[in-house]
This record gives C-alpha cells, sequence and structure tokens, in this order.
C-alpha cells in the first residue's frame, strides 16, 4: 500500500512524535510539573496509551509498555512486554490471557494477567500487528492484521498462524485495519462477522473470509431482491478514520467506535451509529460483562464511562 | 432440472419413502444421495450436465479442478479479487443454495449491493435449471463436513429467490 494520509495520521495521533507541538507541550508539562505533578504524570502516562483491553474487571492499558488496574484505575501495575504495544486482544472465556500486537512484528501471549510473554508468531507475516481480535466464539481463534499485508488468523491461540484473507479495498487502495473486533452477529454463513475500522471508515468481513463489504442492515439483500427500499441508515462520519472499535461481549450489536470527532456507539451491529462523546478519540474499549461499562482514551486522557459513554470520569494513571 | 422441480412440487406433502418412490418412478434417473439443490433432489445426470457446464463457463476463472486462481487471498492490481476455489479449500461452502444462485446468477453485486468483482451474471448466459446444475456438481465434490455445513446454512437461510 503506498503512505497515504492514513498513516500519517495514525502515526500522528497514536505514536507521539516529537514534533515542534509536542515538544511545546512537554515544555509546558514541565513547568506545570513543579505546580502539578500528579495531574501531569497522568496526562502524559495516557498519552502513550495505544491501545485498552478488559481482563474481567482488569483494565488494561499499552503503548511504549502495558499497565494493569484491577481496581478500575485506582492503582497500576507494570506489566513489561518483549517491545511497545499496537494491540491488545482478550477474551471473557480466558481470564489472564492477554495477547498483544507488537509494533514492531510479532504476537506475545501471557497466561498469566501480563507477568510472562512468549512469542506466538509462527508463520505470520512480519510488519506492525496493528490490529488483534479473539473470536467471540472460540478463545483460541484469533485475527491479526499486518501494516501494509493483510488479515491472518491463527484457530490454535498463536501456535500457527495462516493468511485469511487481504486487506479491505476503500477509496481505491488497500487500507489496513487499524482496529478489529468479533462481532457474535450471525453472517448468514454460518458463522459471525469480523468488523474493520480503517482510515476510510468501517468494513466487515464473515469469519469465512468471503469478502470485506460494508456495514448493511441484516435485510439489506432481501429488500434488494424484493425491490424494496433499504431500511434506515446512520454510518459513522464519513471521511474519518475509525480508529478504535469494540463489541460488546454480553450484548454483541452494541458497538463503540473512537474516532477522531469523539466516541460513538450503535446498538444494532453498527447500521445506526449516535454520537455520545466529543474530543480527539483514540482508543475504546468495552467491560465482557457490562455493555455500558467503557474505557476510552479521549483527548489523550484515559476515561471511563458506567453509563454507555453518556458521562464520563478521568482516570488518573500513576 | 425443470421435470424434477415440478415433480418435488407435486410431491410436498407426501411422506420421505413416498417422496423418493415416487422420484424413481417417474424419472429414469439416478438420484445422488445426500444432496439436493434449493429444496429439489439432484441426480446424476444433472450433475454430469453441471460438470460439462462448469468446464465450459467456470473453469477459466474457478479452476478446472474448482482449485481457484493463483494465490486467491490476495487482491489483483486493480483491486479486485481473484476467483476463489470452488473445492473445501475455498468459502463456496459456506453460502446456502439460494445464495449461491443469486451470485451465479446475477453477479457478487447481487447480493452485495455496489460490490464490485470480475464474476460475471450468467443470467442470459445460462438458464437457471444450469445454473443449478452447474452449483449442484460443485457441492457434489464437498466432502461430508462441508457438504453438512452448508446444508445447515441453506436450512437456515429462510429468504425466497
Ligand atoms: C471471469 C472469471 C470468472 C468466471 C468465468 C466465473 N467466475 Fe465465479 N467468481 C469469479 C471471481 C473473481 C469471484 C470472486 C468475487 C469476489 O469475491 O470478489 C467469483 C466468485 C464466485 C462465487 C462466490 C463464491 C463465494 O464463496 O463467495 C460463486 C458461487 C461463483 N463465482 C460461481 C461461478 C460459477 C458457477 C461460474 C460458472 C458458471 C463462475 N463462477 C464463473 C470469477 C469468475
Amino acid at each position: 500500500m503506498s503512505l497515504g494520509e492514513g498513516q500519517e495520521m495514525t502515526n500522528r495521533t497514536l505514536n507521539f512524535e516529537p514534533d515542534r507541538r509536542h515538544f511545546l507541550a512537554l515544555g509546558m508539562g514541565a513547568a506545570a510539573v513543579l505546580v502539578l505533578p500528579g495531574a501531569v504524570l497522568a496526562a502524559g502516562r495516557a498519552a502513550d496509551i495505544r491501545t485498552l483491553a478488559f481482563d474481567g474487571d482488569t483494565l488494561l492499558i499499552a503503548g511504549a509498555t502495558l499497565r494493569s488496574s484491577p481496581d478500575g484505575g485506582r492503582s497500576w501495575h507494570d506489566r513489561p512486554t518483549p517491545s511497545p504495544v499496537s494491540s491488545i486482544a482478550t477474551h471473557p472465556a480466558r481470564p489472564g490471557r492477554l495477547l498483544a500486537g507488537l509494533a514492531r512484528g510479532g504476537v506475545t501471549a501471557s497466561d498469566d494477567g501480563g507477568t510472562t510473554w512468549t512469542a506466538r508468531s509462527e508463520g505470520l507475516a512480519s510488519g506492525e500487528v496493528t490490529a488483534l481480535a479473539v473470536a467471540a466464539g472460540n478463545p483460541d481463534m484469533i485475527y491479526a492484521a499486518i501494516r501494509g499485508d493483510g488479515l491472518w488468523k491463527t484457530e490454535d491461540a498463536g501456535a500457527t498462524w495462516a493468511l485469511a484473507m487481504d486487506r479491505p479495498w476503500l477509496d481505491a487502495a488497500e487500507r489496513d485495519p487499524l482496529t478489529l473486533a468479533s462481532v457474535d452477529l450471525e453472517t448468514g454463513m454460518g458463522g459471525i462477522w469480523i468488523y474493520a475500522g480503517t482510515e476510510k471508515g468501517l468494513v466487515r468481513v464473515p469469519d469465512c473470509f468471503c469478502r470485506w463489504q460494508d456495514v448493511q442492515p441484516g435485510n439489506a439483500m432481501d429488500a434488494l431482491v424484493a425491490g424494496d427500499a433499504p431500511p434506515a441508515e446512520a454510518p459513522l462520519p464519513a471521511n474519518e478514520p475509525v480508529l478504535s472499535l469494540a463489541s460488546a461481549p454480553s450484548t454483541p450489536s452494541i458497538l463503540y467506535a473512537a474516532l477522531p470527532s469523539g466516541v460513538w456507539t450503535s446498538q444494532d451491529g453498527g447500521v445506526v451509529w449516535t454520537q455520545t462523546a466529543n474530543g480527539q478519540g483514540s482508543a475504546i474499549a468495552v467491560h465482557p460483562s457490562n455493555e455500558n461499562h467503557v474505557a476510552a482514551v479521549l483527548d489523550g486522557t484515559l476515561k471511563l464511562s458506567r453509563d454507555g459513554g453518556a458521562t464520563w470520569t478521568v482516570l488518573a494513571v500513576v | 432440472m425443470r421435470r424434477i422441480a415440478i415433480i418435488g412440487a407435486a410431491i410436498v406433502a407426501l411422506s420421505a419413502i413416498g417422496f423418493a418412490v415416487l422420484a424413481q418412478s417417474e424419472s429414469d434417473d439416478d438420484l445422488v444421495e445426500g444432496l439436493s439443490f434449493l429444496g429439489e433432489p439432484v441426480t446424476v445426470a444433472d450433475i454430469a450436465a453441471g460438470e460439462t457446464l462448469y468446464a465450459e463457463n467456470c473453469a477459466s476463472c474457478h479452476g478446472a479442478e474448482l482449485e481457484g486462481q493463483p494465490d486467491w487471498r490476495r487482491r489483483l492490481d486493480n483491486g479486485r479479487m481473484p476467483a476463489p476455489p470452488h473445492d473445501e479449500t475455498g468459502h463456496t461452502w459456506h453460502h446456502s443454495d439460494r445464495n449461491l444462485f443469486i451470485v451465479t446468477k446475477g453477479g457478487v453485486g447481487a447480493i452485495v449491493p455496489g460490490y464490485e468483482s470480475d464474476m460475471p451474471a450468467y443470467e442470459g448466459i445460462l438458464t437457471d435449471d444450469e445454473i443449478a446444475d452447474v452449483l449442484s456438481y460443485i457441492k457434489s465434490t464437498w466432502p461430508d463436513r462441508q457438504r453438512e455445513f452448508q446444508a445447515e446454512v441453506t436450512a437456515n437461510d429462510k429468504g425466497d429467490l
């Protein structure tokens, strides 16, 4: 793929390159440390958060390294990874198992909540693992998106990988999945959906990897065949990347998405979306058993909502 | 195939045994055990016809042995996907009879609106019966696991044609 605007955007927003603006911010931060050490430390850490996940009640934040909080953000524990993390994934049926997609390539896994890690990259293409997802119905089935390459899958929890499919084609080019979510809604093809956020918006593929396609209302095909008017839709805003995506395991049709315009949510598997928070959204995760319990990175700050995104509290990462 | 369709329609109310006996008595063709298409039984003759139609119409892209185009998981330079295998290594067996019929008759755009693909629409090139024969032939090549999976997907597909 050619290096399009989306890639620049990703690097700029997520990798925290030390350009002039950031040096200014750092300078201001340094001055403020004298006055408000705790607050600045919190903000500084949150800016490094590339991705979020829940492992049961434990909230995981990852970027340069991984940290976990078992108590809703009151205390944080370092869980050092072999190298910087681009993506993480967990599954409700495998408490303590964390999968991390590494920025320099490869997948690493932990079965003890991040204390120890083992490489799980046999057969996987090299390149940044931009997104990872565990199949909702099968905790040993894992999907990984490799920058500039495609979508890979493993059926044995990462022991061996195989190419599943090329990347989606949107707006005249292949686009990297920046985020993946296994969405436990039937495709009508004997399986469920995998949703991907890209620099050019949301797409999905059935887990048979038959073809990438837009999110359509469930009865779109029947409407088409019958010649009826298609059902109502309210898609995510065009011209915005979908940076992070989560489907609630407890109610899979409930989706959350983090976009530069904020946090968006859908109740119907991604056909109708509404905005629930303003600000530069960059990461989102939803609790495995409570679809209203959401963590997000908004304007570089880690926030938690207990009401499906209506109200948010700031979490200090100290 | 049409003859079979009429027979099939006429005996909807009959028992499975009566159905098989009637179909056999009215047709010289042997039914293929465990195979149907769009709810109708498939005969050896349907499959033979389908095999010939496949070689003439589909093999150039999907492969003489149903093996698909080389490296079919990777996009072509034009952004389109190559023709996938129709054997068990592909994903054809994930689709219901109705879905396969609509794709073959109308192209992929007929099930995924706006989707661009090199898969031709066979409407006006093959009759409905010929499309059913060629897809029955493809189905007849699958191992049990894929056949059973696809039979379940087909049973769950409540849509109309
Ligand atoms: C000119 C090349 C070409 C020919 C000839 C062709 N196909 Fe295809 N077919 C394709 C391509 C390419 C695709 C994949 C489309 C995509 O997913 O982008 C496809 C996909 C399909 C699919 C969907 C498979 C799935 O799992 O989604 C079916 C079914 C199919 N073809 C049936 C047939 C049949 C039956 C014939 C012959 C009557 C035929 N095709 C002839 C190119 C061809």
